[in-house]
């Protein structure tokens, strides 16, 4: 179990809510796809990023900032193809089955990348 | 509208939150991998657009999402490779923002042109058709 970090939480939270919030707002403006765009911000990596920033100094922080950077691009992979499920889901079964369907895809998905590249 | 953005701030908020309490507070070390990439502003996105305006709008920012998505791997690529030659966290996170708000657009402009240009050839073969069919009724 890692140690829980308050900065750590606070940044999550307010990065989590304002790119929530800009995504509503552009969606309004500019249209459901373009508001899409804003739905993916990447609030965790950043979020990572910056936490990391306030707990390492030096070669450390370049270091983890790069183990980091090449997690998220695992992650944002998966994300693409989540993404792409729930489009088709949430056309198909609505909103609400088509939602939980695509988290279970996530889910799965997740688990079988996290254990390969875990323990292979 | 103000008091609608507030309750997005706070749930977009909670679920960025409780992806990395559940990263920290899990035993299982897998467990914690798998929620550390967990899309949690895209699912409280898509759940609060199907609420508030239904399923068609809710499948409209999930099918954009995917730009979004596209543009974060380039986000984390170029955030790698600023890291390398800058040394420098600050100056790395601030281009790779800028890269994966571009490389979104490009990406989704670029599929809507793709898109647009079947659609015309579609037509184009459909009116073509339809010419020959009503040329030859004329013949016969």
């Amino acid at each position: 179990m890692a140690d829980l970090s308050i900065s750590g939480l606070l940044i999550r939270f307010v990065l989590g809510g304002l790119a929530v919030v800009v995504c509503t707002v552009v969606a309004r403006r500019l249209g459901e796809k373009a508001g899409g765009i804003f739905a993916a911000f990447p609030a965790v990596f950043l979020a990572a990023l910056l936490t990391a920033g306030l707990d390492l100094k030096g070669e450390d922080l370049i270091s983890q900032s790069i183990v980091l950077s090449k997690g998220a691009m695992i992650g944002m992979g998966i994300n693409i193809l989540v993404a792409i499920m729930a489009g088709f889901l949430l056309k198909k079964h609505g909103w609400k089955k088509g939602l939980l369907e695509a988290l279970g895809c996530w889910f799965i998905v997740s688990m079988v990348v996290v254990g390969v590249t875990t323990y292979y | 509208m103000k008091k609608d953005l507030f309750i997005r701030f706070l749930l977009g908020g909670t679920a960025v939150m409780a992806s990395y309490l559940i990263i920290v507070i899990s035993p299982w070390e897998i467990l914690g991998g798998i929620f550390a990439a967990f899309p949690a502003v895209m699912i409280t996105a898509v759940l609060m657009a199907g609420i508030s305006s239904g399923t068609t709008n809710a499948a409209k920012i999930a099918n954009g999402s995917v730009y979004g998505m596209i543009g974060g791997i380039f986000c984390a690529a170029s955030v790698w490779m600023f890291l390398t030659l800058t040394h420098n966290l600050t100056i790395s996170m601030g281009l790779g923002l800028i890269i994966w708000l571009f490389s979104s657009i490009l990406v989704s402009s670029i599929k809507e042109r793709i898109s647009k240009e079947k659609m015309i050839k579609t037509d184009n073969t459909k009116s073509k058709a339809a010419f020959a069919k009503s040329h030859l009724r004329n013949a016969q």
